[in-house]
């Protein structure tokens, strides 16, 4: 279900070698909420659980207002939070990660041509 | 100026580096970061002051003061560093002494907008800006005067057309005295006594006679002239905005309006391009941009993109205007042939366009006022210097709601304008019927207008693709 609604090829980060992947729905994304759902594995492809993941959602059109939000635990590394798109076009979405260790972690996700409802 | 601080700061011989040099020192940081800063435009200073900030900024200034831009342009700043070591002996040539070129240019400035995202690349923002001032160096560099800033700049040339609507223009506060002035120096300049003959000060290089200057168009406000008047003569005055464009006059550097087909071709761009940047920021061009793509069995964008360029720049400017000429010659009953009517009202239509500019820039520029606060504080944070604190994302500007009655008004006012002008030029082109010629050209512009305020209630859709969804 996470790889299957708008997925990306999963992004290690080769320093801490923990992989994010991310997969958002409804597909196609419209304006408004929208389900950004983020899992992480390490390097042994083991969930990595008790991470603090926030989401920051950009248009790809410099100075439009962001969005923020948070995702939540539910099963051992999978992340969920959703997003309010407040606009058609492209965005962008950034997911910052931070381990429970406190190392900090970064993905961007494109999210292409948002819909108008 | 009367006014006396600014009398004497514009009469100061350094103004022009001290505005410049900020300018070049931001343009740099701008590269530095487009290049090698975050890949995300609304995180990078090259994407976030150019698209948002400078354009905002300059069609703001314009519309209040007048073409400071120019006045600061720090591309200017680097030509004259380098012409200290490279003294340029060409003349440009004369079958390039008109504005076909830096059409061309802007309209392919807008083109590559369009086709390259540029809104949303640091990256090739970044270029583009190294593109300028590698441009302005080459041009520069082999020939004289300004020939980069009269003939190819594209910035330059939206600046010299848009500052027609400006309340300020640089012009000469007793033409008695010029009457009277045996050097000329305001377009000759200063040189040294002696056999030496170095340049100490420089006269107009756009060919731009003070006495005999009418209007904004080419004039760059570097205030050389000013400098180089030995009467004080010359000076940044008020007038009426708009009112060159209602008059003919012989224009020094220039020559007629109504005899410049390549101005007027600059004019078509500057208006129309108005919309055309406008609606590439809405819903509705990538449903029309699909269909497109669907009749010409494409899957790129370039081709459906060259269409519609093609469609609103040059066949609906052809048909509009080629319909209200005919209809002022035989409505009105025009003595001029059909291409210098067309060429002599195309002109009415400049207000309108600024009016569209200005809408959708300060729409940009108002609701992303702050942007700039936490994008400078991520840059330097990014250099390890935290003078600024941390960036405060959340920071972003006006509210849209606030703005929109604001870009309605501007729109107004465009539109107020451009009927003005072209009742004036229908007065003095047809004093038995002005009615009836300014009839079809009013027309044309309430066109334009509907159009421009449709797209501003467009839901806005900013995408690289239309292919994408």
């Amino acid at each position: 279900m996470l790889l299957a609604s708008g997925c990306r090829k999963p992004a290690v980060e080769t320093q801490s070698a923990v992989a994010i992947e991310y997969g958002i729905s409804p597909q196609p994304v419209r304006v408004g909420s929208a389900i950004l759902t983020v899992k992480l594995r390490d390097a042994a492809g083991k969930p990595v659980a008790g991470a603090l993941v926030s989401l920051e959602a950009n248009m790809s059109h410099p100075g439009m207002a962001p969005v923020f939000g948070e995702a939540r635990e539910g099963a051992p590394g999978q992340y969920q939070g959703a997003l309010d798109f407040a606009m058609p076009g492209d965005w962008v979405v950034l997911i910052h990660v931070t381990l429970r260790d406190g190392r900090k972690l970064e993905r961007q996700a494109s999210v292409p041509g948002v819909a108008a409802n | 100026m009367q006014v006396p601080l600014l009398r004497h700061l514009f009469h100061w011989r350094h103004l022009r580096t001290v505005l410049q040099i900020p300018l070049l020192i931001v343009s740099v940081a701008m590269i530095l970061d487009g290049l090698l800063g975050p890949s995300l435009a609304p995180k990078n200073l090259a994407t976030t002051l150019s698209w948002v900030h400078f354009r905002g900024a300059l069609v703001l200034v314009l519309l209040c003061a007048g073409n400071f831009f120019c006045l600061a342009c720090p591309f200017m700043l680097a030509r004259n560093m380098a012409r200290r070591f490279f003294h340029p002996r060409l003349n440009w040539p004369q079958k390039l002494r008109n504005k076909w070129l830096s059409v061309g240019l802007f309209a392919l400035i807008l083109f590559c907008y369009e086709e390259f995202s540029l809104w949303s690349s640091p990256w090739w923002t970044a270029w583009l800006i190294v593109a300028y001032f590698l441009a302005v160096l080459v041009v520069d560099g082999l020939f004289k005067h300004a020939s980069f800033c009269k003939f190819v700049c594209p910035i330059g040339q939206f600046n010299f057309v848009a500052s027609a609507i400006s309340p300020l223009e640089v012009k000469v506060r007793d033409l008695e005295v010029c009457d009277d002035c045996g050097t000329k120096d305001c377009i000759r300049g200063r040189r040294a006594p002696g056999p030496s003959l170095v340049v100490i000060q420089r006269g107009c290089e756009l060919a731009l006679f003070q006495p005999l200057k009418v209007g904004n168009m080419d004039c760059t406000f570097c205030l050389d002239c000013v400098h180089a008047c030995p009467h004080d003569n010359i000076g940044i005055l008020s007038r009426l905005p708009a009112s060159e464009l209602m008059v003919d006059p012989r224009r020094s550097g220039i020559g007629r309006f109504s005899q410049r087909k390549d101005l007027a071709a600059l004019a078509i761009v500057f208006s129309f391009g108005a919309l055309l940047n406008a609606f590439g920021m809405v819903s509705p061009v990538y449903a029309l941009e699909s269909w497109l793509a669907g009749i010409l069995h494409v899957n790129s964008k370039a081709p459906v993109l060259g269409l519609l360029f093609v469609m609103f720049l040059v066949l609906e400017p052809a048909l509009l205007l080629g319909l209200a000429a005919w209809l002022t010659q035989i409505w009105g009953g025009s003595r001029r042939a059909l291409v210098p009517l067309a060429v002599r009202y195309t002109y009415g239509l400049v207000p309108l366009g600024f009016g569209m500019w200005l809408a959708h820039y300060s729409f940009h520029f108002l609701t992303g006022l702050y942007t700039v606060v936490p994008v400078t504080q991520s840059a330097f944070a990014r250099l390890g210097r935290t003078v600024f604190g941390s960036p405060r994302w959340t920071l972003l500007g006006i509210p849209m709601r606030a703005v929109q009655p604001l870009e309605v008004g501007f729109l107004v006012l465009g539109l107020a304008g451009s009927l003005l002008v072209i009742h004036q030029l229908a007065e003095s082109d047809c004093a038995e019927r002005p009615l009836r010629a300014f009839a079809p050209w009013a027309a044309v512009s309430v066109v334009l207008w509907l159009a421009a305020m449709w797209m501003m209630f467009q839901p806005m859709d900013m995408r690289g693709t239309f292919l994408a969804g």
